[in-house]
């Protein structure tokens, strides 16, 4: 009888569990963010307007990577990217915003961000005046990709860089601005 | 311990940083005098600004084998350098990415229908020189050297939308005895790989 009890329990706890691990399927595939996983993700077209209000932060460190998929650096950092995303989420925003042709807006572009199981929002420029939107971004920026902003919460430049990031010196940034100074002085 | 800990990190950043600020030093003012240099070209003869220039001035104009926006725009480029070299003014290209190897730059510079020297700008030197950060990146001086404008051929990558002419405005301009309206434009493209990168 007992050992007849013990089976009824097992069973029951498997049953249990199995519906617990089905149930997390289905949200993990209902609520998967649109750029994340093997769903294809949705890449949003912006204009330059749509750009200015990107980039300012709300109410987070917000950083900024401007990628094209014909860029080699910007292909070659962007495991890197991912990595960082994953370490400060909830801490920070982080946004892509790629200068591909509109034409690759659903094919090359996420694609490639399914291929690296980005999560961060993603972006396409369009724009016919080049010049203004990378004047509208930062006076240190000559246009090169790739190119990395981070702003902390007020609006200022913390970090930015043309080229590849220098991973070390960037997750310091990001260690400062969301490390409150209460637990710096610890 | 950590005192001193500190202190070393610290240092090390500052070092870093500043290594990474000089890589990008700043571009000459539209106005002033861009210094003769010299360089190597593809075939390994030493070619100086002062000997490749026109009449009327030349471009120097930043290249990669590599990077597609130089792709999209060698076709401009070309009208462009066959159009002004017939008016004196000699295109220059440079290659500065240490990632791009002579036979590389070689065989694109035939690929790509160059009539003009490609010099190569060993450890970017010249592009550190005049801060140059981008390809294609363009910088058109008079027969003095000054210089008269510098950033992007226009402001189309693709070609197809082209509405602002901006290298070929600044020639009819200058050529014309006109003061040059906009002197300066950016626009996207590859960034230069420096040896430091």
């Amino acid at each position: 009888m007992k050992s007849g009890r013990s089976i009824l329990a097992v069973f029951l706890i498997t049953f249990f569990l199995s519906i617990v691990a089905v149930g997390q399927t289905s949200v993990i595939q209902t609520t998967a963010s649109p750029t994340s996983g093997s769903a294809t993700p949705t890449v949003a077209k912006i204009d330059a307007l749509e750009l200015k209000r990107l980039i300012r932060p709300k109410g987070k460190p917000l950083l900024v990577n401007f990628w094209a998929t014909w860029c080699d650096p910007c292909r070659e950092e962007f495991p890197e990217l991912v990595k960082i995303n994953n370490d400060y989420k909830g801490k920070i925003d982080f946004i892509t915003i790629s200068l591909d042709d509109l034409a690759d807006i659903n094919s090359a572009v996420p694609q490639f961000l399914t291929e690296m199981k980005a999560e961060m929002p993603a972006y396409l420029l369009v724009t016919s005046d080049e010049e203004s939107a990378i004047s509208s971004v930062s006076k240190d920026w000559s246009g090169g990709l790739p190119f990395t902003l981070l702003i902390n919460e007020k609006g200022g430049t913390a970090y930015f860089r043309q080229g590849k990031v220098r991973p070390e010196i960037l997750r310091g940034e990001l260690t400062k601005l969301t490390t409150s100074p209460a637990a710096g002085d610890r | 311990m950590r005192h001193a800990i500190f202190l070393f990190s610290f240092a090390a950043v500052v070092l870093v940083t500043s290594l990474a600020t000089a890589a990008n030093a700043q571009t000459p003012a539209v106005g002033s005098t861009i210094e003769n240099f010299t360089l190597s070209d593809t075939n390994g003869s030493s070619q100086s600004l002062n000997d490749l220039k026109g009449k009327n001035g030349a471009v120097v104009i930043f290249l990669s084998a590599q990077c597609p926006v130089v792709k999209g725009y060698h076709e401009r480029i070309n009208q462009l350098a066959a159009d002004y070299q017939a008016k004196g003014i000699n295109f220059i290209g440079i290659n500065s990415n240490s990632t791009e190897s002579l036979d590389w730059v070689k065989s694109n510079a035939v690929e790509y229908g160059f009539k003009f020297p490609v010099l190569i700008d060993k450890n970017n030197v010249l592009a550190d020189k005049l801060g140059a950060s981008v390809t294609p990146e363009v910088f058109y001086v008079d027969a003095k050297n000054t210089l008269l404008y510098h950033g992007a051929v226009d402001n189309d990558r693709s070609g197809k939308n082209v509405s602002e002419n901006y290298l070929r405005t600044a020639f009819d301009d200058s050529l014309a005895g006109k003061k040059i309206a906009k002197t300066s434009a950016s626009a996207f493209g590859c960034t230069i790989k420096r040896i430091s990168e």
